[in-house]
């Protein structure tokens, strides 16, 4: 510490304070690396990635993206993993190759990439595409199956058939869901021989859709050769990546993003979109929301307002805001103990007997999970809430009883209006809070893959006996249980990303909220 | 003033009704919802009892053979085991808590050992050094990181941080050995600064200015990597671990958990320990600056032994956290039941196991209740925590309350 | 403390004989205690209807407290320990006929600090009304101005009934709040240090608003205040640790007290 104050620490300070400054620096740090890695990975995964052509020194050849590159195990130079596709022909889409032995890189043009519905993607040439539409808007020939066409001309075909195919399967879903349905229900009714007959048109019309459909397939030959007839119906997209300009590639961003949130999974978890996940996580959390609310808010009044303020109350209020720090599993088994086996087992046996022993509510459903993230995010709540009444001056409740108001009248017209926003922010903490929990739903509910959501057209609409698919699981789920992680992982972090807007979102709104909106009557007045 | 509008008996009657009915209502609900809230411990209690009755569900438990090694047959030395599955048809499940419990214990431990420091020293930074406005910034952004989803955390740490760092050990090494003198040295270099520069790279504002220093130190550290590990671990650190000190390296290790983990805790501890700090009033350090004192030394002597009782129980709780934390462990630890100290081998959680085995577990039988001890263990375990970090708080409080009336 | 008279017989040489008959609020032996911790001890008087009755006395002296007991505000608390008397023009407040909303109706109140509820200026005043219902419009709107009026404030509000309470200054907050008791009709307003928190301009306006008021109402003051006391009440109560000292004319009291307690405590000479 001799140094002088010019060159070095000042006496007595020492280096120490740098050290606190980098323990700030580093933990932005680490915050800001991990939003930024979902960010670009999480979206960076629907930026249509320019093909490789890929020739080794042996003369092999194959079409892939580049993934990752690590050091050779032995040292010595790097490998690099690519993924390949074309998991029906060659068994794996992932191939490592060491970097030395690349001979040339190429993009060409031609190189299309095809997402199926089986086997995963295709990297590869179109040859030729037969059965398809025959050039003549609208038109369609018998016997069109003969028609071939070949070359720049096949692209342009499957370009267009995708499109109808997409037209298509929304007319059929149509045809489903309000045509046939529909008149299925009222035919279970009463018999009604127009009905029939008109459901017997529609049933041939959908018929009709789906050999549409199903007709027209493409001849596709991988880099190296091979060659297979791939069903056009089986192609969920077809692009040419490198031969897409900028705006091209964004419009395909964005429709891969909207994809993704707004379509169903597919090839277990590994490949298609989140939506029935999204839903199920807002369908939970609005449930556990109108469950929460209530409770929680009368709760906090009970010990704010009505108790008799002693030591019981006082030791009541510690163990609650205690339970706010007790381990979400511990709720899940709750839940599952009280809610799923004990009120559920008993359900099934008064009303549903007769489908045991396969449990209705005997098992983790909606209901459950609701019930116990309601428990769980109960503390939370209620702390807030009786935050924002003991911040309520005592001079306003008895303004109000001088006026001859009761406790009801003094709490819902003068003292509940004025804890609005803090009841709202701890709702939306808890709403935070319930979002994120994953934990407990693996015991309550949660479900690897239910495309069927738990709302429908059906009576009762909502289904609460019903498990449902959460973000939060769904990560888990594809990023540990899936049959092909690496191809799952892109999904992962983008669901990710999700995950967290949504969940930081809320926060954001919570702690705005807290600032910023107070009563529209301006801040409480000091005294 | 005259009684211009006398109200009706009949309204006044039902107000009363009303008011009254409501209070009752109030009351029936809160009681209700509080004793829902506070019977999960009563419950868990209630399911766990049978298992030590002599005349209970299987009759075998006791607490001997959940805590002590046990002799298995085909093994030679008394072992712990969690095998709750017989791996064979004719072998018997076997139960021992004590792996579960060490592997919670030594995952909250190591995210403590990552949590601590991190979160005391931007605690300190912040409510001594950091200018007003920074602060107020740098606190919400902290708590945002708090309300980061376990899941997501732990699937960064499993799938992204634990494979990298598999491939890039000495890497990782060399950049936790080259942290601490460079940010020492940053401090040095700025002392050597052109006056201007200085003014301009304050201390307060270090948080921030230090972040790109830091990622440079990264690229150093991985530039340097190489070089060190020919030198000093025979071109194989890995390699080196393991005849040297007999380490195996497992992917998924409580290091990782430990990083992960604390980087979860690390914002709850940060935000308590802050408000401990700077809830010290400040006539406290401004006296011991004015008797010549700096401010480390201010801090040191008296802001720190003030509000020691604060950081304590902000300790405690990120503690009683990282206890119960499920999806990280679940994701990035292997979940490996072994007994070991070695912080590069994996572990398995109570909560891991309750996440991954109840739902498999027959409801009443032995295994369904020994899961149900061990979330009894995580809730009382966290409960007194919890609750000692409370008195802890409101006695802290109290004091504080004095030394700023005095 | 030995000069001074013994406490138990402090009150009875103290009090005016007011008849019956012209005494709005009769209080009786009345003893009132926070948990093991005793807030007045053993107060008889009686106040007259009509005009303004000052507590006077140091603080924590239980004058807000005796204040407060008028109307039932310690119901709140359950740790509070109450035995004694207290009549409304000869009925007792405790007892099984009155019920307490309607009691507080009757004998209104008005706090230290201006507690405006956070509603707009019309909706303050007519809080109460509300409350007791089967009012029409057109009679609430006649019933608020008319309280307004009463309090001095129409003038300065008739234009922004429906803004904010929370804008006002705070005199006009505090004669808010007066206007906004004085709408339900009571017989009794009780001012627990009316102008503490206000400015001495402010403060002027309601000491004439309560000289004003007394003609169609009964008011009990408290105040830290002596020369407020002398300014607007007619009697005085002086208070100390619990007990009722002296009681009688504010002139005389003030200029000739009988009890060298009082005196000492008029003049400053007491901590």
């Amino acid at each position: 510490m001799a140094m002088s104050k010019q060159r070095g620490f000042p006496r007595g300070e020492g280096p120490w304070p740098w050290l606190t400054a980098g323990s700030v620096a580093i933990s932005l740090l680490m915050l800001g690396a991990l939003l930024l890695l979902l960010a670009v990975r999480g979206l960076g995964h629907f930026w249509p990635a320019p093909v490789t052509l890929v020739e080794l020194q042996d003369g092999s050849r194959f079409a892939g993206m580049a993934v990752k590159e690590a050091p050779l195990p032995g040292g010595g130079g790097e490998e690099r993993l690519y993924h390949t596709a074309n998991r029906d022909l060659e068994g794996s889409p992932w191939t490592w190759v060491e970097v030395a032995t690349i001979e040339a890189e190429r993009h060409p043009d031609d190189l299309v990439v095809l997402e199926r519905q089986r086997w995963g993607a295709f990297h590869g040439r179109l040859m030729a595409l037969r059965g398809g539409d025959d050039g003549v808007e609208g038109q369609r020939k018998v016997g069109r199956e003969d028609a071939l066409v070949e070359g720049e001309a096949a692209w342009q075909s499957l370009v267009a058939r995708l499109a109808e195919l997409e037209a298509l399967r929304n007319e059929l879903a149509r045809l489903r869901d309000d045509t046939i349905l529909p008149l299925a229900s009222r035919l279970a009714d009463g018999e009604n021989a127009t009905l029939a007959a008109e459901l017997a048109r529609a049933e041939a019309r959908l018929r009709e859709l789906q050999m549409t459909m199903e007709s027209g397939e493409v001849l596709l030959e991988s880099v190296d050769g091979t060659r297979l007839w791939q069903p056009i119906e089986g192609i969920v997209r077809a692009q040419r990546p490198n031969a897409m300009s900028v705006p091209d590639k964004l419009a395909a961003w964005g429709q891969g993003v909207w994809r993704f949130l707004a379509e169903g999974p597919r090839a277990a978890n590994s490949a298609g979109g989140v939506w029935p996940a999204i839903f199920g996580t807002v369908l939970m959390v609005l449930l556990m929301s109108v469950l929460v609310a209530p409770f929680g808010v009368l709760a906090a009044i009970y010990l704010n307002e009505v108790a008799h303020q002693g030591r019981m109350t006082r030791l009541v209020r510690i163990a609650v805001r205690n339970l706010a720090g007790v381990p979400s599993i511990v709720y899940g088994v709750f839940g599952l103990g009280v809610f799923v086996y004990g009120i559920g087992g008993s359900l099934d046996e008064w009303f549903f007997a007769d489908t045991l022993p396969s449990p209705t509510f005997g098992t983790g459903g909606l209901l459950w999970a609701s019930l116990t993230l309601a428990l769980l995010t109960l503390p939370v709540v209620i702390v807030a809430t009786e935050e924002g009444l003991a911040r309520i001056p005592d001079h306003q409740r008895e303004g109000a009883l001088a006026l001859g108001a009761t406790r009801l009248e003094m709490l819902t017209r003068v003292v509940l209006p004025m804890a609005t926003p803090a009841m709202l922010t701890g709702m939306i903490l808890a709403v935070a809070r319930a979002a994120g929990e994953v934990a407990p739903l693996m015991l309550v509910g949660v479900a690897k893959l239910a495309p069927q959501v738990p709302v429908d057209g059906n009576f009762p609409f909502l289904h609460l006996e019903r498990k449902f698919m959460h973000l939060g699981y769904h990560i888990y789920d594809t990023a540990f249980h899936g049959s092909d992680v690496q191809a799952a992982l892109p999904l992962a972090y983008a669901t990710a990303l999700l995950l967290v807007l949504v969940i930081l979102g809320l926060n954001l709104t919570a702690i705005f909220l807290r600032h910023h909106l107070r009563s529209r009557h301006g801040r409480l007045p000091r005294h | 003033m005259r009684d211009a509008f006398p109200p009706s008996r009949y309204r006044q009657r039902l107000r009363q009704g009303v008011d009254r009915l409501a209070t009752a209502l109030i009351t029936a609900g809160g009681i209700g919802v509080i004793v829902a809230v506070l019977g999960i411990g009563v419950f868990l209690a209630v399911e766990v009892v049978p298992l030590f009755w002599a005349s209970g569900v299987a009759g075998t438990v006791n607490i001997d053979a959940l805590w002590l090694p046990q002799t298995y047959a085909g093994l030679d030395t008394p072992q712990f085991r969690w095998q709750p599955a017989a791996a064979m048809p004719d072998e018997t499940p076997r139960y021992s808590m004590a792996p579960l419990a060490w592997g919670t214990l030594k995952a909250a431990l190591w995210a403590l050992v990552i949590a601590v420091p991190l979160a005391l020293g931007a605690a300190i930074h912040s409510a001594m050094y950091m200018p007003r406005r920074l602060r107020s910034r740098l606190k919400p952004t902290l708590e945002l990181m708090e309300a980061l989803p376990g899941v997501v955390i732990g699937f960064i740490a499993g799938l992204v941080l634990a494979p990298w760092v598999e491939r890039h050990l000495a890497g990782a090494f060399t950049l936790v050995l080259v942290m601490i003198p460079g940010l020492f040295a940053a401090g040095m270099l700025r002392a050597r600064l052109p006056r201007p520069w200085r003014a301009r790279l304050t201390l307060g504002w270090a948080g921030l200015w230090l972040m790109p220093w830091l990622l440079l130190l990264g690229v150093a550290a991985f530039e340097l990597a190489p070089w060190l590990e020919a030198r000093w671990f025979d071109d194989d650190l890995r390699g080196w671990l393991a005849t040297r000190f007999g380490l195996d390296y497992a992917s998924r290790n409580a290091l990782i958990v430990g990083l992960a983990m604390g980087i979860a805790v690390m914002p709850s501890i940060y935000a308590l320990a802050e408000d401990a700090l700077s809830g010290v009033p400040s006539s406290l350090a401004e006296g011991a600056e004015a008797l010549g004192a700096t401010r480390w030394q201010a801090l040191w002597r008296v802001v720190l032994p003030a509000a020691s009782p604060g950081v304590l129980s902000a300790v405690m709780i990120g503690a009683g956290r990282a206890v119960g934390e499920t999806m990280i462990v679940l994701m990035a630890s292997g979940n490996t039941a072994l007994m070991t100290l070695s912080p590069l081998e994996g572990m398995r959680s109570l909560a891991a196991s309750i996440a991954i085995e109840l739902p498999e577990a027959a409801p009443g039988g032995t295994h369904y209740r020994l899961l149900l001890m061990a979330a009894l263990l995580l809730f009382v375990f966290t409960f007194l925590v919890n609750t000692l970090a409370e008195v802890v708080r409101t006695r802290l409080r109290r004091r504080y309350r004095r030394l700023g009336g005095a | 403390m030995s000069d001074l008279m013994p406490p138990a017989m402090a009150p009875s040489g103290t009090i005016l004989a007011f008849k019956r008959e012209a005494s709005c609020l009769e209080i009786e032996g009345l003893c009132l205690a926070y948990g093991d911790k005793t807030a007045l001890r053993d107060v008889t008087l009686r106040v007259p209807r009509h005009r303004v009755t000052a507590f006077i006395g140091p603080s924590g002296c239980g004058k807000s407290t005796l204040l407060r007991a008028l109307n039932r505000l310690h119901d709140l608390n359950e740790d509070v320990v109450r035995q004694g008397r207290i009549r409304l023009e000869g009925s007792d407040i405790h007892g099984p006929e009155m019920d307490v909303a309607q009691l507080r109706r009757r004998v209104g109140m008005v706090f230290q600090a201006p507690n405006p509820f956070p509603m707009s200026i019309y909706d303050n005043v007519a809080f109460g009304l509300r409350l007791q219902g089967g009012l029409r419009k057109r009679q609430l709107d006649d019933a608020v101005e008319e309280a307004l009026t009463a309090a001095a404030l129409w003038e300065e509000v008739k234009d922004r009934l429906r803004a904010s309470a929370w804008t006002l200054s705070g005199g006009q907050q505090q004669r808010l709040v007066i206007a906004r008791t004085l709408a339900v009709g009571p017989e009794v307003l009780l001012l627990d240090e009316p102008a503490s928190a206000l400015d001495p301009i402010s403060t002027l306006k309601i000491e004439e608003l309560i000289r004003n008021l007394k003609a169609s109402l009964t008011l009990v003051l408290v105040t830290h205040n002596m020369q407020q006391a002398a300014r607007v009440s007619d009697y005085t109560a002086f208070l100390q640790q619990g007990e009722l000292v002296e009681y009688g004319p504010t002139d005389s009291l003030f200029t000739n007290p009988r009890l060298a307690r009082t005196e000492n405590y008029i003049t400053g000479r007491m901590a």
